[in-house]
């Protein structure tokens, strides 16, 4: 865990790039994880949140197809990797381990 | 759909983006802000698209997606830059001597440089400003090879002066060309306008065509009909204030006289003003006449193919092949040529070769010389040569002294490479004062260039951008190749090595400077032996015995006047008896001036007439006696040979040869006909130069008329000459009132042929002069250079026991070895490059081993006693202070 240093952002990138799988390109991430989060973000958030995971080896990319719309720029593809998958299910694991520990007497109350 | 593509993102903060972010990401970034940005359109405004884009554009700017820019401590940076300068400067100042010769000499010899590219420039800047340029040529008139008629000979000279129909049958066979425009040869005519008369002897009858082929300004007047009709005149500006001052000159009338063999004498009106000449062209005029004035007044001239008196340029339209053209010309010429036989040949000039590359004689203005320029451009690059050569050779010299320089610095961490920028660096700022103080002196010496290439210079044309760039990057070529050896050498030394005064010169460094010593003298050396041979040259020319007297004759132009011909007789009379005059001749052209030429029928040793020709000399009755030539055959013409005027010639010896005559004296009484006279040969002169030394005598005759003669020549005594000018001016005024007192001298004239051997004489002098000078600088600081180096052996030779002689002899005898061995390389060089400049006399000076000799001998003495005075300063210097100082 000490190692990962994934942000709640990045994580929340993460997990979506995985779950778009072949569609993972910067334009579908952003809008996917917008209607998710019903929140606006900007593409410089997104992108370096990108970067940033594919430096440290949760990500990796290549070049896709371009469309009409993109003026004849290709697309970066994202996909995750095998480190990725184990990390966010570690994370996942700390979290679901949290949420027992929590007393159930307290349902309303809110967990920041 | 239409909306879409309109739709475009806003501009700046693509840019933006690209500048910033990382390459690698940009491909992919701006595709995805295109896409949002189209499907934003389509899902709101157009507007707030953008709005969205450009805030998501500034939003890309983070630090993990930016470039990795440079961070630059630029403090550091300039600290360093200013101890260079600081180093640079207390360097110039220390040695204020080397400092001086450094950019002092260099200096200078930009200085030459930029003068010598001025003249350059002028001279190939001729006719340039004509719009149509490209597009114009003109007719050169010579012979064809005997039985060739398609082939022209390479041995008669062209001639740009020919025929009158040659115009319009060009005009009419060939579609391409547009335009042609003929006028007359330079023709001299006197102009009245009330009180004000002048000698007009810059004037040419000229087409109507001519304002839509040259590209002169009219200022005033209608370019298609200022020269239409007869006894139209168009002036130039210079002119017209001449004669009416401030008035408006359109519509005055000039009394004109008559042009012999041009014009009746006729009332011009003024039909039109044009701008100056520009002074670079090939033929410049005070005032144009129309070429119809001249058809009326002699229409026949105008259908006669042998007349010659007419200068054809002509246009030519944008596709014209100048190639095709000239395949098309021998059948034009059989087409045309009025005699079948005749030997007529003509091929065309591109106007931008006329001033320069012509091949044919007769011009209507002044040619220049391409040689010249060559010899000009290759000594300005000599001189400057010379100046980097001392540039280079005191930076080298004196670069050892920053050995320690070089090596603390090396020590405290300093790169090669900014060593290399810090002593290139240097050297290009010292180029850069030499440059400034070149500029100076070009402006100091502009003035005076007029003067001596007989030009006038406007700075002005020389200031575009492309000299101003072409001066500073030569600038820095020099500052580079000058500093280059310093640079490289220098920031080579091991730190380690210099600091404990291992290296004290290398000896790469002292061969280096040897080599380009003896270069640099052996240029100075030719320049010099140059100079002497020009100058011999040039007296032996001016001095040589012409085999007439060209001394105290005083020569008044009359232009063919009629009232003055007549009473030639009484002038004579009325001039002979005043005592300080010896004689009064007449003639039609003077030693010096133009001769027509003629064909001649002449009876050769065989029996039979043959027709040759060559030029003709017509003069007055006394003339032989009166120029003092020498009858070496026969007798001279005489009043009690009524006959003369019509049936007698004399002939100079060349002529009687080109009949076959080797004995000259067998020629006399032999038959002639010439220009509708038939008669004898009476007499046969010697040899005279009646034209200039570059060529040889040609054959001439000299027909007798004594009352249709130009010049009138008086040989006058020399004493109180002032006095008997202002008595012939008297006389003049009280015989022919209405001619101006027009007089020269006939040395003068004559020798105004040589004005640009004159000139050349004067450039060459003045510039070998600068260059020895720069040569001997740079020799003066590399003397003490080396004595500086040599203060305490020089010290410890003296308490041993050395004189004076010694340490002079010491200190001298690399240098002057250099400069025999540049004698030895100079001599050769030098003697084949004279050599093909005597060529071009036809009488010319032997180049004796003497002034080899010479100038090897003025190189060497100004070498020695530039180094003596830093030998002998060092030499007489008490030891003890050399010694004791550290």
């Amino acid at each position: 865990m000490k190692k990962t240093k994934l942000g709640e952002f990045e994580e929340l990138v993460l997990l979506t790039v995985a779950a778009l799988q072949a569609d993972a390109y910067g334009v579908e991430i952003k809008r996917e994880l917008e209607s998710r989060i019903k929140e606006k973000l900007s593409v410089g958030s997104i992108q370096s949140a990108l970067k940033r995971m594919e430096e440290k080896g949760f990500l990796t990319s290549e070049f896709g197809e371009t469309t009409l719309k993109r003026g004849g720029k290709r697309k970066r593809i994202y996909t995750t990797t095998s480190y990725a998958h184990k990390v966010l299910a570690e994370m996942k694991d700390i979290r679901a381990g949290l949420w027992e520990a929590i007393p159930k007497l307290t349902p309303q109350l809110k967990v920041i | 759909m239409s909306h879409q593509m309109d739709a475009r993102p806003p501009d700046w903060p693509l840019r933006l983006l690209r500048f910033f972010v990382k390459e690698e990401y940009l491909e992919e970034i701006e595709g995805d802000m295109e896409e949002i940005f189209l499907t934003n359109v389509e899902q709101l405004s157009l507007a707030k698209a953008r709005r969205i884009y450009t805030w998501d554009m500034l939003k890309l700017l983070r630090p993990t997606l930016i470039k990795h820019f440079k961070t630059i401590p630029t403090f550091n940076q300039f600290a360093m830059y200013k101890n260079y300068f600081k180093i640079a400067w207390r360097n110039l100042v220390k040695k204020k001597a080397y400092s001086f010769i450094n950019i002092f000499g260099l200096g200078l010899g930009i200085a030459c440089c930029i003068l010598i590219f001025m003249f350059v420039q002028d001279e190939l800047s001729y006719d340039n400003y004509h719009t149509k340029g490209e597009r114009i040529f003109r007719v050169i008139h010579g012979e064809s090879v005997p039985g060739k008629p398609e082939q022209s000979s390479g041995s008669a000279p062209f001639w740009v002066w020919g025929n009158a129909p040659i115009g319009p049958a060009l005009k009419s066979d060939f579609p391409e060309i547009e335009k042609v425009v003929q006028f007359s040869g330079r023709s001299d005519i006197l102009l009245t306008y009330g009180e004000k008369v002048y000698q007009e002897d810059g004037v040419f009858f000229m087409d109507s065509t001519a304002f839509d082929v040259f590209s002169w300004k009219l200022l005033k007047g209608n370019p298609k009909t200022a020269l239409a009709a007869p006894y139209n005149i168009v002036l130039t500006e210079s002119t017209a204030k001449k004669y009416f001052g401030d008035e408006d000159p359109i519509g005055k009338v000039l009394k004109g006289s008559e042009s012999p063999g041009r014009s009746n004498r006729g009332d011009y009106t003024v039909t039109g003003i044009v701008a100056d000449i520009p002074l670079n062209s090939h033929f410049r005029f005070n005032a144009l006449l129309s070429l119809s004035t001249f058809r009326n007044s002699i229409p026949e001239i105008f259908g006669e193919w042998g007349y010659v008196d007419f200068y054809t340029y002509f246009l030519v339209g944008e596709q014209f092949d100048e190639a095709a053209f000239k395949k098309k010309i021998p059948d034009f010429l059989s087409r045309h040529k009025a005699w079948p036989d005749s030997r007529y040949f003509i091929e065309i000039e591109p106007l931008k070769d006329v001033y320069l590359r012509t091949k044919a004689e007769r011009q209507p203005g002044e040619t220049g010389s391409l040689p010249n320029i060559y010899v000009f451009s290759i000594i300005g690059l000599f001189i400057l040569v010379i100046a980097m050569i001392n540039f280079m050779n005191l930076s080298t010299a004196r670069s050892m002294e920053r050995g320690k320089e070089v090596g603390i610095r090396k020590s405290v961490g300093a790169y090669r490479s900014s060593l290399v920028s810090q002593f290139l660096g240097e050297s290009v700022m010292i180029v850069l004062l030499s440059g400034l103080i070149a500029v100076i002196l070009v402006m100091i010496a502009l003035p005076n260039m007029g003067a001596l290439t007989g030009k006038e210079f406007n700075i002005e044309r020389f200031i575009t951008w492309q000299t101003i760039s072409l001066f500073v990057a030569m600038m820095l070529f020099v500052g580079l190749a000058a500093g280059s050896y310093p640079a490289l050498v220098l920031s080579g030394f091991n730190p380690i090595m210099i600091m404990k005064g291992m290296v004290r010169s290398s000896a790469g460094g002292i061969n280096l400077r040897r080599a380009l010593v003896v270069f640099q003298f052996t240029l100075s050396i030719a320049l010099i032996a140059g100079t002497i041979i020009v100058y011999f040259q040039m007296n032996h020319v001016l001095d040589k015995d012409l085999g007439f007297d060209k001394e105290q004759m005083l020569v008044l132009d009359y232009n063919y006047d009629d009232d003055v011909n007549k009473k030639s007789e009484v002038l004579k009379d009325i001039l002979e008896n005043n005592p300080s005059v010896l004689s009064v001749g007449f003639s039609r052209s003077v030693p010096g001036s133009y001769y027509p030429h003629a064909g001649t029928e002449l009876e050769t040793p065989k029996g039979d007439m043959e027709m040759m020709g060559q030029p003709i000399f017509q003069v007055g009755m006394d003339f032989v006696s009166h120029f003092n030539l020498k009858l070496i055959a026969g007798r001279s013409y005489s009043r009690e040979h009524p006959t003369d005027s019509s049936q007698a010639i004399i002939i100079n010896e060349a002529a009687a040869r080109q009949y076959g005559y080797s004995n000259p004296a067998e020629a006399v009484g032999k038959k002639f006909a010439q220009w509708g006279r038939s008669g004898i040969v009476i007499g046969v002169v010697k040899d005279f130069n009646f034209a200039s030394l570059h060529r040889n005598i040609e054959p001439l005759t000299m027909p007798l008329v004594p009352y249709a003669c130009r010049y009138m020549s008086l040989k006058v005594k020399t004493d109180n000459i002032q006095e008997t000018i202002k008595k012939v001016g008297e006389v003049w005024k009280e015989i022919a009132p209405h001619r101006p007192f027009l007089y020269s001298f006939l040395d003068d004239d004559f020798n105004k042929q040589y004005q640009s051997d004159v000139m050349f004489k004067r450039l060459f002098t003045t510039f070998s002069g600068l260059a020895i000078f720069i040569a001997c600088l740079g020799l003066l600081g590399l003397a003490t250079y080396t004595a500086e180096q040599r203060t305490k052996e020089i010290g410890i030779r003296k308490v041993l026991g050395a004189d004076v002689r010694n340490i002079v002899g010491l200190l001298s005898k690399d240098f002057i070895l250099l400069v025999i061995i540049s004698i030895f390389i100079a001599t050769p060089l030098s003697w084949y490059a004279m050599h093909r400049w005597l060529e071009g006399f036809a009488y010319r000076m032997e180049i004796s081993p003497w002034v080899f000799v010479l100038a090897g001998f003025i190189a060497l003495s100004v070498a020695v006693l530039t180094i003596s005075y830093q030998a002998i300063k060092s030499a007489v210097m008490n030891p003890v202070k050399s010694l004791r100082s550290e």
